[in-house]
């Protein structure tokens, strides 16, 4: 069949021509994925808490907020700002700057970060403007950045006291009450005046500034562009896990592994299969005998515990994992190879070829295997679903490679980070979907090319 | 028309116009395309033909089937009064099917499923097709349905201890018993018989063609008989109907097809088939006891069935074939008693022999 | 020496000799013996017969001269050498003088190949000619013998747009394009329609002639041999009981299994339908894993007597005119050659 007859009969098939499209956006994903991701180089900083520290811990999605009765803030970054120059008596200058942050949400944010870059030893305060013209001191300190490097303020960390002293300008009775390691700062700085605090006060709507005020005092110093990070209460497309992590990020980070491990995988056991099929059922005699036996061996013997031992002795990686799958997953397409090839041994035209004087090798080559190629392709694409299933299994008992970010890994990580047990739905259903996807998508495509390809030995 | 060889005797089948297409994505393929013809009780009719000719759909027509994607699409087919085009799946199967008329199909011998024994290959045939009452006779088991099929066996002369066995451990005439005693269960008026003989070495065809010719003579069996060969057809056809690319050539009885030998009693002396095709063939067919140096063929292939040419579908293989031939379908003329053909040049010129 | 005589030494292109083949059965107890002691010789430029039902060993006797089997015991000698080992250079040597042409005119084509792949495959394996375009060269020669023009139309097309009669013709074209002394022809027609028949068989008979080629011509229906084959064998079980010059078997045969074949056979003649045919013969064919002792045809001979049993197995005797047969009781049963 030529390819464009090929295609032809194929685009008849919507079952094929979905499972192709599907399996066209994984592959764009998993090449150019990284470009689209809010965070490219997260492959790196996977399990690096540092990277991940400015976002909110286990937030749902950002679009739940439409199904919320009370919106919560998202996160964002804030980059645009102003900038403030003046210049005081004694000739010291100051530099303002200054972040509109417009808060129209029913929650406010679980963190409000600054980050400056700078170096040299510069003074620094922090200060937030409300909508209602009240203002709060959050922060005052010398930063000392001497040899380059960043100031980092955490409202949620670092001000809780601030936080304390703005309510005790106002009610200083309340603000004895509260407890700088008990209470949410941000919340507070957020808070209509004469809502009931502590609870869930309700919150002022209106645009913030946080203007950020350094001194230029000594003439080394310099001064960065900051950023100011707004960790919000939901975050993201599919929000973020327990260690800060987003999780959209990691599913399309899943989409390589997957389609690595999986297209890989299979391409290797289906070809060794079939190549040691055709082999056992042509050449017959003791060479047949070899290899069934070695069919039977790896047959029977139960992959697990095998796997649970190389992993003892080697540290799980994900190419351990791959070579065992290969071992292991040739056998399926050898047995139906050797039926196929003992079927395919008795047709006419071989035999007819062999009366011409054909060896055996122009025979297996030029009339068997050719045959075996429509089923070669349909058996690896049905075979990726099986083995992305069984990579994530064996993620989930913990004999995965945690330095991957698959989609195992992250069903590994929200189960035993408890993302059942707290409900954090968004960590959880998304790599199971997408697995399920993924081998959905190679289903349709392999069973298309099975019902097209599968070999027509008789046309009348 | 009828084909009027008994006068007063009433056929026990009689199709008219039949039509059978195949609708495929690249078209319909009228495989039957108009074949009329009657069978008389206790009569061999032959449908003769090359391969594509029909024959073997409209022998499956017969007993209102049509595989997929084929469908009887005009005509009528009446069985001891009794009109199948048009019955419904559950008519046909309730009191049609192997009640008035049964089969025997292509290759039926090859379907016996080996895990099986005969008893239990023909019980179960037995129920598809009995009626209720019977039916439960035989579920009950027990000797009641051993005696019914031993002596469906004894019919086709096998003996009881058959029904003991496995399909492999018969040989290919006994397994075309088997069907042949199968087809018989329920006493069809007509047996239609599709290649029966094809698959048999020559000496057990003999066998199974004389079994059949004891048939017809001990039960009044009225049989269609289909085959490709002229000479398995004449050897059990009374009458033989020629069948090319769907429509009929030639009806006629045997002498008329294969011509009679003067020198045999007082006989009208017939020539002979008039069809070209039929002649055609029959010079194409091998004798074993006349010297024959050359053996004919017919150059060319049949017509494309979904697309066929305008005129006499025979036409462009024809060697008689004239103008008129390419552009008007002939119409079934009678050239003597019964003796029916579809061709201009023979209606024209009766006596025309040389070929 | 009339022309139906066997052949003279100088004029012998292939000869069996005492050719055997048993098989064992998949359960192991079985021993078929499909080839039970056969020879014959043929010669150049003849056509030669075998003549048979199912379980005849015909077919088998076409496999083991195509060495597609090989023979228990006996010899096969082509052009007075015989094949080596498989692979070697005789085996090489011996392909290219005897070829086949294969019953199943759809199955003997690998359907993925193209007409020009499967005429060219012949050439590859036997590395003939140096470029694509001499081997084309030759594919095109070939299929121009078999009157498959114009050549261009069909050297792109798979089998299965070919018909049946089309199929065979290439199917010779492929035996035919290595040169070849001896093509057997496993029952070439029988798949084929009444009406082209006669056309394949004239085609093989108009290069049989021009090549000088010898044919073994294997089918179970006589009648075909008749016009066909020069000489006929015709076997039973696994042994020739009759051969002889075509016209002299059918007309006048000796051994009762001969006499009994042609009588069952069916002619397209008027008259017959209400006449049971007189057959000849007794019972069913014997299983070949369980040859009767003696003559192997007396469990079904009308003739048998206590002989047949009681002696061994007659060989073939030798009656004049090039015609031999098995039968010991021939004179008693009235067999005669007038």
């Amino acid at each position: 069949m030529s390819a464009g007859e090929f295609w032809n009969e194929f685009s008849k098939s919507k079952t094929g021509l979905v499972g192709l499209a599907l399996m066209l956006v994984f592959v764009l994903l998993g090449a150019f994925g990284g470009l689209l991701v809010p965070f490219p180089d997260a492959a790196r900083h996977w399990r690096d808490i540092d990277y991940w520290q400015d976002e909110p811990l286990a937030a749902p999605p950002v679009w739940t907020n439409a199904f919320a009765a009370r919106k919560g803030a998202p996160s964002s970054i804030l980059t645009r700002f102003r900038t403030e120059k003046e210049t005081r008596d004694d000739g010291v200058a100051i530099e303002t700057f200054v972040f509109a942050y417009s808060f129209t949400y029913d929650r406010p944010p679980r963190d409000l970060v600054v980050r400056v870059p700078g170096s040299g030893r510069v003074p620094m305060a922090i200060w937030l403007e409300r909508p209602d013209g009240l203002s709060a001191e959050l922060y005052r300190d010398q930063v000392d950045l001497s040899g380059g490097g960043e100031n980092r303020v955490s409202v949620t960390r670092d001000c809780a006291r601030a936080a304390i002293e703005f309510v005790r300008s106002r009610d200083e009775a309340l603000a004895d009450t509260m407890n700088a390691d008990l209470i949410k700062p941000v919340e507070i700085l957020f808070a209509k005046p004469g809502s009931g605090i502590p609870g869930a006060p309700a919150p002022l709507k209106g645009i913030y500034e946080i203007r950020i005020r350094a001194l230029v005092v000594s003439p080394d110093f310099s001064l960065g562009r900051p950023t100011v990070i707004v960790s919000g209460q939901v975050s993201g497309i599919m929000g973020t896990d327990a260690s800060k992590r987003d999780v959209f990020t990691g599913i399309v980070l899943g989409i390589r592994w997957a389609l690595m491990i999986g297209i890989l995988s299979s391409a290797v056991t289906v070809v060794a299969g079939v190549l040691l099929g055709i082999v056992a059922a042509y050449f017959g005699g003791a060479l047949d005998w070899l290899l069934t036996r070695l069919y039977e061996l790896v047959y029977f013997l139960p992959v697990l515990p095998f796997l649970i031992v190389i992993s003892a002795i080697f540290k799980p990686s994900i190419w351990v994992l791959i070579a065992i799958i290969c071992a292991f997953f040739w056998t399926g397409s050898f047995k139906t190879v050797y039926g196929m090839t003992l079927q395919i041994k008795e047709e006419s035209f071989v035999e007819a070829s062999r009366a011409l004087g054909s060896g055996p090798w122009r025979i297996v080559l030029r009339h068997i295997a050719p045959m075996l190629l429509p089923y070669s392709f349909a058996s690896m694409a049905l075979s990726v679903p099986a083995i992305i299933v069984y990579e994530a299994s064996v993620s989930l008992i913990g004999l995965g490679d945690a330095t991957i970010v698959s989609w195992g890994q992250i069903l590994e990580s929200a189960l035993t980070q408890g993302a059942v047990i707290n409900g954090l739905w968004w960590w959880v259903l998304p790599p199971g979907l997408m697995i399920a996807l993924m081998g959905m998508s190679f289903a349709f495509l392999g069973t298309a090319l099975d019902k097209i390809l599968h070999p027509k030995l008789r046309t009348r | 028309m009828g084909d009027m060889t008994r006068a007063g005797t009433e056929p026990v089948l009689s199709v008219r116009g039949l039509k059978l297409h195949y609708f495929t994505s690249k078209g319909a393929v009228r495989a039957v395309d108009g074949i009329s013809f009657d069978l008389y009780p206790g009569e061999t009719l032959g449908l003769v033909g090359e391969s594509g000719c029909g024959k073997t759909s409209a022998g499956s027509a017969l007993l209102g089937m049509a595989s997929p994607p084929g469908r009887i699409v005009e005509g009528s087919i009446l069985v001891d009064g009794t009109e199948v085009v048009g019955m419904s799946e559950r008519s046909l199967r309730r009191d049609l099917r192997w009640s008035k008329v049964s089969m025997v199909f292509q290759g039926a011998m090859n379907c016996l499923t080996p895990v099986y024994t005969i008893r239990e290959l023909m019980a179960e045939t037995y129920r598809e097709h009995a009626p209720e009452k019977k039916r439960d006779a035989v579920a009950k088991g027990g000797e009641g349905i051993d005696n019914l099929l031993a002596e469906s066996l004894r019919l086709v002369g096998l003996p009881a201890a058959t029904l003991g066995r496995y399909p492999h451990e018969l040989s290919g005439g006994m397994k075309q018993r088997v069907a042949i005693a199968m087809a018989l269960f329920l006493e069809p008026k007509v047996v239609v018989m599709d290649e029966p003989t094809t698959a048999l070495d020559v000496i057990v065809q003999a066998q199974i063609l004389n079994l059949v010719k004891g048939l017809k003579r001990d039960l009044g069996l009225s049989c269609v008989f289909i085959t490709h060969d002229l000479a398995t057809e004449a050897e059990i056809a009374d009458r033989i109907l020629v069948m090319y690319a769907g429509r009929m050539a030639e009806l006629g009885s045997s002498e008329d097809i294969f011509g009679n030998d003067p020198r045999r009693g007082s006989q009208r002396p017939r020539r002979g088939s008039s069809h070209p095709y039929t002649k055609m063939l029959l010079a194409s067919t091998p004798r074993l006891h006349r010297r024959v140096s050359e053996l004919a063929f017919i150059p060319g292939s049949p017509p494309d069935l979904i697309d066929p040419p305008e005129g006499c579908r025979f036409a462009p293989r024809c060697p008689f074939a004239k103008a008129k031939c390419h552009r008007d379908e002939p119409p079934i003329s009678e050239l003597g008693p019964g003796h029916l053909a579809a061709c201009w040049k023979a209606m024209e010129d009766p006596e025309y022999e040389r070929l | 020496m009339s022309v139906f005589s066997p052949p003279e030494p100088a004029d012998i292109i292939l000869e069996v000799r005492d050719l055997r083949k048993e098989f064992i059965a998949r359960r192991g107890r079985a021993r078929v013996r499909a080839v039970d002691g056969v020879s014959f010789a043929l010669r150049r430029g003849e056509i030669l017969g075998l003549v048979g039902e199912s379980g005849s060993g015909k077919t088998t006797i076409g496999k083991l001269i195509m060495r597609l089997v090989e023979p228990s015991s006996g010899s096969i000698e082509v052009a007075g050498f015989e094949p080596g080992p498989r692979g070697g250079g005789a085996d090489i040597a011996y392909r290219r003088r005897v070829q086949m042409i294969f019953q199943d005119p759809y199955a003997s084509m690998n359907p993925h190949f193209r007409i020009k792949d499967v005429l060219e495959e012949p050439l590859l394996i036997h590395h003939i000619g140096k470029t694509r375009e001499e081997r084309l060269a030759m594919v095109a020669r070939v299929m121009e013998k078999v009157k498959m023009t114009p050549v261009a139309d069909f050297l792109d097309r798979h089998p299965h747009m070919l018909s049946g009669g089309q199929r065979q013709r290439i199917a010779t074209a492929r035996a035919l394009i290595l040169r070849p002394s001896v093509i057997v022809a496993d029952e070439p027609v029988s798949m084929i329609d009444l009406s082209t028949r006669a056309e394949i068989l004239h085609l093989l008979k108009t290069i049989q002639e021009e090549m000088e080629l010898s044919f073994i011509y294997i089918t179970h229906d006589i009648s075909t041999a008749r016009y066909f084959a020069d000489r006929i064998a015709v076997m039973y079980l696994g042994r020739i009981v009759e051969i002889g010059g075509r016209d002299e078997v059918i007309d006048h045969p000796f051994h009762p299994y001969t006499r009994a074949l042609i009588a069952a056979v069916c002619e397209p003649e008027a008259g017959r339908a209400g006449t049971l045919r007189e057959l000849q013969v007794r019972g069913e064919i014997p299983s070949a894993s369980d040859i009767p002792s003696g003559c192997r045809f007396r469990t079904r001979c009308m003739y048998a007597a206590e002989e047949c049993s009681a002696l061994p197995e007659p060989g073939l005797e030798d009656i004049g005119g090039g015609h031999s047969h098995a039968c010991r009781r021939w004179k008693e049963i009235g067999a005669t050659r007038a």
